[in-house]
């Protein structure tokens, strides 16, 4: 809406001196436009500007039985405007100590938000085709779930999530200031979602019935488990002894209880509280809507699995190895 | 997604070669109290205590009646020969698996008359879970393991003195839900974790829980695409109340229990335990996933999440009483409970 107000041609109209009573009106429209690009993400310059689109995500058939191939809609943050939606949203990072503007721009067509868990408190919706800006102070490193906290979760159901990493200032490779040193770092966002009850329902317009949650599809960084298992930005991949700090997002609503082969694990933090003493485990249950950081040491060359010790989230839709998973490829 | 490229089974062989000359004897001894105290009761199946340093494992199904009054069909591992129908002295859970640190463990699963699904999710393998063994004796078929039975040699420094678990790693979201899981059990004397204190009494608790429609769908099936627990066990029983505990374990007063939980179930759970006149008692975790806690937490409540396992020990008054450790399975989405969910057991003292 704004930007209709401030068409070229209006703004050029606004440099017209004569005649007085004209003036004043394309005077105030100037103001307006001003004020317009001021909040607008154009002018604003924000570090981040996010769109809120719809789109789908892709899930791969098994290459074991070629079973599973479908595509899901989804709504998502995205960093391009009129762009299409996929899983995660749009990644953002910041420092230790530093902080990020955020400009969200809705281009979706019913009202959502935007709410970083334990840094922001603004919910306020956006409605349909608005901006609203954001300063997210970042005082301590970690990795944050941010989302869109209306309508009784089916928004961030439908997708509208992503992480914030906030790292150490100066590019020094350790999980925050004066801690624990890596030599990889990975960020895995998991999420599920229930595609017959609550995607579907809710994407053609419909209502979720929210009491009822039976979530058939698994997602590592947006992938099934079979992308995920190939993909080398989410798998540990790497040389004996090398050690990686994995931060992990649970998106989703179910809790997600993570179990690796290969070694043990150090958990350092869950929720961005750190541990005073870090604890060995080799599964770790990441519940819905929280954050946790582990540091997973390369101990012995092969592959190995990461995969949830749960039922059906080892499926997707009950296709095996299609739920949440990675591999772990030491060499 | 078949790696067999990695597949590293000749080193194996040479392993379980090796393995066979220097095998103990294998024990068998059909207790519970173990350690120190030979404590122990009745309540449930017995389940048998195998030394992992030489021991053949079978499949075999397991028909159970539960408490409704309906049939469930189970796959376990059984010692020794030829699974197959009946699953005469088979247990659910499978067998304990013991081994001392230091030792070479030398594990054969023989397929015989093993029941399996069509494939390709046919065949078994064994997953040590928790000790972190290398690829080619992992039980990952989508790693290289070998489906059709097989032999695994691994040993583990003292770093893993506590409770595993292991459990077939064939199309999981079946396998393991059909029974094939038991407790391993690494040991150092009593020592309930590595540098930890000594237990007097040492009790496994298998934590599971049943979806009887998973025990009759076989390969890609929707079935797999939600979970809806009717049954929930510790160590294969039901012990629907303090009155009809899963298990009743008996040991001396003033003495200390070290009990081992083993989470195969696929909810999360939280393990107390009750005292006489109903209030929580606490207890001391010294393992979590069979590594020691550098400091050792006293709670009244522990959660163990599915694949997770936890030590943890108390040490007895000096008066008899009974206590009642429990074990209440919960929703995945947010925690809230399921009808019949807390499995209770017994200790006498």
């Amino acid at each position: 809406m704004w930007y209709g107000v401030c068409s070229l041609g209006e703004v050029g109209s606004c440099g017209s001196w004569i005649p007085y009573k004209k003036f004043c009106r394309s005077f105030l429209k100037l103001l307006v436009c001003v004020l317009a690009f001021i909040t607008s993400p154009i002018s604003w310059a924000a570090d981040y500007n996010l769109f809120i689109e719809t789109g789908t995500v892709n899930v791969s058939a098994s290459p074991e039985t070629g079973n599973g191939a479908i595509t899901i809609p989804v709504w998502s943050y995205t960093d391009v405007n009129g762009g299409t939606a996929t899983l995660p949203g749009t990644l953002l990072e910041s420092v230790e100590g530093g902080s990020i503007t955020v400009s969200v721009r809705n281009n979706h067509n019913r009202s959502h938000n935007f709410v970083v868990q334990g840094l922001t408190s603004d919910t306020t919706a956006i409605q349909p085709g608005q901006t609203r800006n954001y300063t997210i102070n970042t005082p301590t490193a970690g990795v944050y779930l941010y989302s869109d906290t209306l309508n009784s979760n089916v928004n961030r159901a439908l997708g509208l999530f992503g992480a914030l990493v906030v790292r150490p200032s100066g590019g020094v490779k350790r999980a925050w200031t004066g801690g624990p040193s890596f030599n990889q770092e990975r960020l895995w966002v998991i999420n599920d979602l229930d595609k017959p009850r609550w995607t579907d329902v809710a994407n053609s317009g419909g209502t979720v019935n929210t009491s009822v949650y039976k979530p058939n599809y698994f997602f590592m960084n947006g992938m099934n488990g079979f992308q995920a298992m190939g993909d080398a930005a989410t798998n540990l991949e790497g040389s004996v002894g090398e050690t990686f700090l994995v931060r992990i997002v649970n998106a989703g609503q179910f809790d997600q209880s993570l179990h690796f082969h290969g070694n043990h694990f150090l958990t350092i933090s869950r929720n961005n509280t750190r541990l005073t003493t870090f604890e060995w485990q080799d599964t770790i249950n990441v519940k819905a809507g929280t954050t946790a950081m582990v540091l997973y040491t390369l101990e012995q060359p092969g592959h190995y699995p990461m995969h949830v010790h749960t039922a059906q989230l080892e499926t997707g839709n009950g296709v095996y190895l299609n739920g949440t998973a990675a591999m772990i490829i030491a060499h | 997604m078949k790696l067999n490229q990695y597949s590293i089974r000749s080193c194996a062989t040479i392993l379980v070669a090796l393995a066979a000359l220097s095998a103990n004897p294998m024990t068998m001894a059909m207790h519970r109290g173990g350690g120190g105290g030979g404590g122990g009761g009745g309540g449930g199946t017995t389940i048998p205590v195998l030394n992992a340093t030489n021991v053949s494992l079978s499949v075999s199904s397991l028909t159970r009646t539960m408490s409704d009054g309906q049939n469930v069909n189970f796959w376990v591992f059984c010692q020794g020969g030829m699974g197959g129908m009946g699953g005469g002295g088979c247990t659910l859970p499978s067998p304990v698996l013991e081994l001392g640190v230091g030792q070479t463990a030398n594990v054969s699963l023989n397929m015989m008359m093993a029941p399996q699904e069509p494939s390709p999710y046919n065949g078994h393998t064994i997953h040590p879970h928790g000790l972190d063994v290398p690829t080619s004796e992992d039980g990952v078929p989508e790693t290289g393991a070998s489906v059709n039975g097989d032999t695994y040699t691994f040993s583990v420094d003292s770093r893993y003195v506590g409770s595993h678990a292991y459990h077939c790693h064939v199309h999981t979201v079946k396998h393991l839900e059909m029974g094939m899981y038991g407790a391993f059990i690494v040991k150092d004397g009593n020592r309930i974790s590595s540098g930890g204190p000594t237990y007097d009494y040492e009790w496994n608790m298998v934590l599971s829980t049943v979806d009887p429609a998973y025990h009759t769908a076989t390969g890609d099936s929707t079935v797999f695409a939600d979970y809806n627990p009717r049954y929930y066990l510790v160590n294969g029983q039901e012990g629907l109340s303090t009155g009809a505990p899963a298990e009743t374990f008996t040991a001396a007063t003033g003495k200390k229990v070290a009990i081992r939980l083993i989470g195969m179930q696929s909810v999360n759970s939280t393990f107390r335990i009750r005292n006489a006149s109903g209030s929580y008692q606490s207890f001391t975790i010294y393992n979590k996933d069979g590594f020691a806690l550098s400091s050792p937490q006293t709670v009244t409540s522990a959660d163990v999440s599915p694949g997770q396992t936890m030590d943890v020990m108390v040490t007895l008054p000096s008066s008899s009483s009974s206590w009642y450790p429990q074990v209440t399975y919960k929703n995945l989405r947010n925690g809230g409970s399921y009808s019949n969910g807390t499995v209770y057991t017994r200790l006498n003292f």
